[in-house]
């Protein structure tokens, strides 16, 4: 709540002008019925139609004045509300740049973002409408009381019984509501769980032509829920008759209880009249009042959830004063590295004992069958893990002493899964560099052999390719990836099985232009083809976390291990592919 | 500018008629219901509308003229307005709830049931989670036009002209004076509601704006920090959130204003009726309980007025959702039963693929012109390097997609003039990643049907060896499944799904093998239950397993979606084409390590 008090406390000005705004509204709506009073006393003593026609116009200038007013409270209290909101989402935002990967591998897309929609939005109302009400409900309320005690006290008191016995009531119901409301969405989310899985797995219910079993099945939890949701709307229905038969019964006690007094001569009609006034005031606030009261319960569970988000310490940080660095001049090291997923369940290492050097200007290269750790080690390069034991090391300095800004800026990083932004194909080129020029993204589009399907895109790069890529083959997105990293130009690169998509043909030409580039870069290839790796200046064999061969492609191949099974087998495939 | 605003206004309602007609169809049913709800709203507005004048008569003839006896009477009839309002109000409120709940709950299995009857292709195209929340959303919305919008709209035209009408009975001139701001508030409300419009629009995009790029930047976080881009990433959603927000101090402006204005026209006709009326009570020609009647008319007048583009919102969004919902109903369902659907007699499980050609996607074939005949208990094994079109093979007997040449014939009939269900009720599958529904084996493995035997189910697994580990878990049958079998591992798994077959008893099965790798123990359970169920079928198998293929009468080896060569194991390793080299390639490893791991000469044999 801490949090919610600094953007409070940034908007103080407006709250506190909306809140007089607030003040202002409410002497006007107050004064209205005491001058319709006056007006109907004159006409009850035969005055002159002269002093009604004054409050009559006493009353528009306050209508006036009231709506001029009013406005402005509202429009302010709302937009303070819709300014946090915009602070918060702000904030929210800039912490999740700042989580690492591990972080996001273990939340599913849909829950948080539905959470950062939800939950901020209900902080929203909280401070917006919430507020309003907040400071509304007791200002009406002894303004009302005040003028109507000040008229009659005995008449107060006995229409106040049935408000006092309507906000007690309305206690009590709101809880059995809270509870029939949270019955109704379990079932929500019971059936929407049934939809889910029976998606899921459709080709099994197609298979054992399940289809009408199924429906029969959604059709049984669909009617749970529509007897649930009924008992929940039974509940609710209750509510408007009895909020307004409440009001309807304190204007009848005003008519009856007053009229005997006005038959007796100690009360006016007027008197009557302006009662009647106060109580269709205090209506709203009164029946809104349990609806305020979940706004706020609502907008601090939210707020709470948001916090559990904000509390997430960015694992992968800057070191507070990080060491100079200026530019690569010896290369990359990694000493006894190793590295676990989950560092609480112990023993399964995904990295073990990993010692290599990358010298720059040299090209090394990582082989190995699914799940060797070839991705693992590549992504502790630019910190999107952190190692658990050992160190990696940039000129020698371990890089978690370097600012992380400075280290990411150093590698073109090209990640196995092709992520492409739903802009277009030129800003997604342009995403590690906005200043790129025309030749740096021709050059770069020449050699990831972009050039070819450009021609083919009426827009060329101006084309937009769709929610993550969607508008793309595999090919052409794990091109594209590749062009953004050349674009980019950092002193190293880093390519993740970057071309498993592409066809052989456009690989050896990708390749075959990669070969100038990477003479002036340092570079780490991953791959599961020979044909990619084979060039490079040593050939690291992973399997089971550990180096199990190293050394060139000769070499390896005369060693007649791991490394040249594989490119036995690799020669079988290529082989295949051209029956 | 504003004529095409126009006309977007008249196709947009045109369209929403037609959504409402089409909605009105789920409404026939509780029709009923329906119109009794409908039924009520005028005695429920008569009841309220009986107030305002009961007061009248309670002060101008009985407290004005002192008459206790006559006040009783007018007080218990107010009562009675009173009560008569509240129930009425319930039992319309509750009606109304009971038609929405109803056809909605029918809109959602309609849904449900269309959707269970689209393509695969559909699926392939269409995330999950969209559909999930036609079902549960955009339902939802619909269920809140119900219970505050539509409903509620037609109860407060009804009103405004009720209280129109009892204005000029009570009196014509007061009646002229306080609805003299009518005219002019008209136009300020529809001037701000086209705004208001215009600005809602903004936000919807806005908003969509937002959450798109929050759910894009979530997804590719790791390529924000890895280009370093935290900053430029930041500068551009908070353009877009800023640009919300601003659209929102607009919104916000207009909504706040066409509120006070209301409330303040209410006080303003509140004035007037004073100057006005307050000449005539002191001419003695009406009362003031006629006064205070008008007043109270005047307040019942102006909030219907006030809440008007809210429910007016409602309804808009409720349209959209509609639209959407309607859409998924009228996506064609392109793979059904022939008209004149057959169910040949007696089935023989043959199985002839005649020239098949085959794509995903136009002008890229996976199949390109295959023919093969399986004979009834024949069983092949289909190998191929990835790509080649094995997986689709199998996908196509059953009819999850439609060829586009050629024919495949089940038991001497073409699957597309096959009764769809009566097909796959013959055809059992296996697929690699054996699907498990939440809940428990028992249901898993009769696929929910209660009505299968439990003696049958347990005849099933057993003979499928999945027995001894059920019954090591302490609720046995009724050992609960998570969501896609999470708790059981890929052997485990395996073994479920070919005790599935066995319950369900198809003629043809047609597996695709798992890959993934499992201790030597399962390896040997699953060979011995496959054999099991193998026997007595027509097999199609996509092999993995050495002993698969070893198992199988024929081998048909596709390559880049054609059939280049077809025999023995024996015959095909002779002839040193594709097969042998694929033989090196995928099985010769099961060979080195069977024969590390379990040096016995039958396991492999």
């Amino acid at each position: 709540m801490r949090r919610l008090k600094r953007y409070l406390g940034r908007y103080w000005r407006r709250y506190l002008l909306g809140g007089f705004c607030l003040l202002g509204t409410a002497t006007l709506v107050m004064w209205i019925p005491w001058w319709i009073r006056e007006a109907i006393r004159i006409m009850e003593h035969d005055g002159s139609l002269r002093d009604v026609t004054f409050y009559a116009v006493l009353i528009g200038a306050a209508a006036v004045a009231q709506g001029i007013v009013r406005t402005y409270s509202r429009a302010l209290i709302f937009n303070a509300g819709r300014n946090v909101e915009y602070d918060l989402r702000n904030d929210l935002f800039a912490h999740l740049q700042k989580l690492p990967l591990s972080f996001y591998q273990s939340q599913r897309t849909g829950d948080l973002m539905s959470r950062v929609i939800n939950d901020i939005s209900a902080v929203r109302v909280m401070l917006g409408p919430g507020i309003l009400n907040l400071v509304n409900a007791p200002l009406y309320y002894v303004y009302a009381l005040a003028l109507m005690f000040a008229m009659d006290a005995r008449m107060t008191l006995a229409t106040l019984a049935p408000f006092m016995l309507l906000m007690f009531a309305a206690r009590k119901f709101r809880s059995g509501i809270m509870k029939s409301s949270l019955e109704v969405q379990q079932q929500m989310s019971a059936l929407s769980s049934h939809v889910q899985e029976n998606l899921s797995g459709i080709h099994v219910v197609k298979a054992y032509s399940q289809e009408e079993l199924q429906t029969r099945q959604f059709t049984a939890l669909n009617e749970e829920f529509r007897a649930k949701s009924m008992s929940l709307a039974r509940l609710r229905g209750i509510i408007a008759p009895v909020m307004q038969g409440m009001n309807a019964l304190t204007v009848l006690i005003v008519i009856w209880y007053g009229g005997i007094r006005v038959v007796r001569g100690d009360l006016l009609v007027a008197d009557i009249v302006a009662f009647i006034a106060y109580l269709n005031i205090l209506a709203w606030p009164t029946a809104a009042f349990g609806w305020m009261l979940s706004l706020f319960e609502r907008g601090r569970a939210a707020m709470k959830r948001l916090e559990e988000i904000f509390e997430v310490t960015p694992a992968i940080t800057s070191p507070a004063v990080p060491a100079v660095f200026q530019g690569l001049k010896q290369g990359l090291e990694f000493r006894h590295v190793s590295f676990a997923y989950d560092r609480q369940k112990n023993g399964s290492f995904a990295l073990q004992d990993i010692s290599l050097s990358l010298p720059v200007g040299k090209t090394l290269a990582l082989v190995g069958r699914i799940g060797s750790g070839k991705s693992t080690l590549a992504h502790l390069i630019p910190r999107l893990f952190d190692v658990t034991s050992g160190e990696i090391c940039m000129d020698g300095q371990d890089i978690r002493k370097l600012s992380l800004r400075e280290l990411r800026q150093t590698m073109g990083y090209v990640p196995q899964d092709p992520f492409l932004f739903s802009t277009s194909l030129r800003q997604n080129l342009g995403f590690g560099r906005d200043e790129a020029g025309d030749a740096q993204l021709e050059q770069a589009v020449a050699v990831a052999r972009l050039d070819r399907d450009l021609e083919n895109f009426p827009q060329g790069l101006k084309t937009v390719v769709g929610e993550r890529g969607i508008t793309l083959s595999g090919g052409q997105k794990q091109r594209a990836t590749l062009a953004r990293a050349l674009v980019a130009d950092c002193p190293v690169l880093i390519l993740d099985d970057c071309l498993s998509s592409v066809d052989a043909q456009t690989e050896a030409e990708i390749l075959q232009g990669l070969r100038s580039i990477l003479k002036h870069k340092t570079c780490l290839i991953i791959s599961h083809r020979i044909s990619a790796v084979k060039e490079a200046d040593e050939i690291l064999v992973l399997e089971d976390g550990k180096i199990i061969e190293r050394g060139s492609h000769q070499k390896l191949i005369s060693y007649g291990g791991v490394y040249a099974e594989l490119y036995q087998q690799q020669q079988l495939s290529e082989e295949l592919e051209q029956i | 500018m504003a004529e095409a605003s126009q006309q977007e206004e008249i196709l947009g309602k045109a369209y929403d008629l037609r959504l409402l007609k089409r909605l009105w169809r789920f409404i026939v049913p509780y029709r009923g219901l329906f119109f009794a709800a409908m039924a009520l709203l005028p005695l429920q507005l008569a009841f309220g509308l009986a107030q305002p004048y009961l007061m009248k008569v309670g002060i101008d003839q009985y407290i004005g003229e002192g008459n206790l006896w006559g006040l009783q009477g007018v007080g218990l009839l107010f009562l009675g307005a009173l009560l008569g309002e509240s129930l009425t109000l319930f039992f319309q409120y509750y009606l109304t709830m009971l038609v929405a709940q109803r056809c909605l709950a029918d809109l959602r299995v309609a849904i449900f049931a269309h959707v269970q009857e689209l393509p695969m292709t559909y699926f392939d195209r269409n995330p999950v989670g969209r559909l999930v929340t036609r079902m549960t959303t955009d339902v939802d919305v619909l269920q809140e036009m119900f219970s505050s919008g539509v409903m509620t709209l037609i109860a407060d035209f009804v009103m405004v002209i009720w209280i129109i009408g009892i204005m000029f009975y009570l009196h014509v001139q007061l009646a002229l004076v306080s609805l003299a701001l009518i005219p002019p508030m008209a136009i300020a409300i529809n001037y701000f509601r086209v705004r208001a419009r215009q600005t809602y629009r903004q936000i919807r995009e806005r908003i969509a704006r937002i959450n798109a790029y929050l759910g894009e930047a979530i997804s590719g976080m790791a390529v924000i920090q890895l280009f370093a881009r935290e900053e430029k990433s930041y500068r551009e959603f908070d353009d877009r959130n800023a640009a919300h927000r601003d659209a929102y101090h607009r919104s916000n402006l207009y909504e706040a204003a066409l509120y006070s204005m209301v409330e303040a026209a209410g006080s303003v006709s509140v004035a007037l009726l004073l100057w006005y009326g307050g000449g005539e009570v002191l001419h003695g020609v009406i009362g003031i309980g006629t006064l205070v009647a008008f007043k109270e008319y005047i307040h019942r007048f102006f909030v219907p007025l006030r809440d008007f583009s809210q429910k007016y919102a409602i309804m808009q969004s409720a349209m959209s959702s509609a639209e959407r919902i309607f859409q998924l109903l009228d996506t064609p369902l392109t793979i059904e039963s022939a008209k004149k659907a057959s169910v040949p007699r007696p089935f023989r499980g043959q199985v002839v693929f005649d020239n098949v050609w085959f794509h995903y996607k136009a002008d890229d074939p996976v199949l390109k012109g295959v023919s093969f005949r399986i004979e009834p208990g024949e069983k092949i094994a289909v190998v191929g390097a990835t790509g080649s079109g094995k997986t689709t093979t199998i996908k196509l007997l059953n009819r999850f997609y439609d060829i586009q040449k050629g024919s495949i014939k089940v038991s001497g009939v073409d699957v597309r003039e096959w009764d769809l269900r009566a097909l796959r009720r013959h055809i059992g599958v296996v697929l690699q990643d054996v699907f498990l529904f939440s809940g428990d084996i028992r249901t898993n493995l009769a696929l929910g049907d209660l009505s299968i035997p439990m003696d049958r189910i347990e005849e099933a697994a057993r003979a499928a060896n999945a027995t001894s580990f059920i019954q090591r878990l302490p609720q046995g049958f009724h050992a609960h499944v998570r969501e896609r079998g999470s708790n059981f591992s890929g052997g485990e798994r395996q073994l479920l799904s070919l005790a599935r077959v066995l319950v369900f008893q198809p003629e043809i099965l047609v597996m695709d093998e798992a890959t993934s790798s499992v201790d030597t123990e399962t390896e040997l359970l699953i060979q011995d239950a496959l054999e099991k169920v193998m026997r007595d079928r027509t097999c199609l198998l996509i092999a993995h397993r050495l002993s698969t293929i070893r198992n199988a009468d024929r081998i048909i080896v596709l390559h880049h979606g054609e059939v280049r060569e077809m025999g023995s194991h024996a015959q095909l390793m002779e002839k040193k084409g594709i097969y042998h080299r694929l033989y090196q390639l995928q099985y010769e490893r099961d060979v080195v390590k069977l024969a590390a791991r379990e040096p016995t000469p039958e396991v492999y044999d």
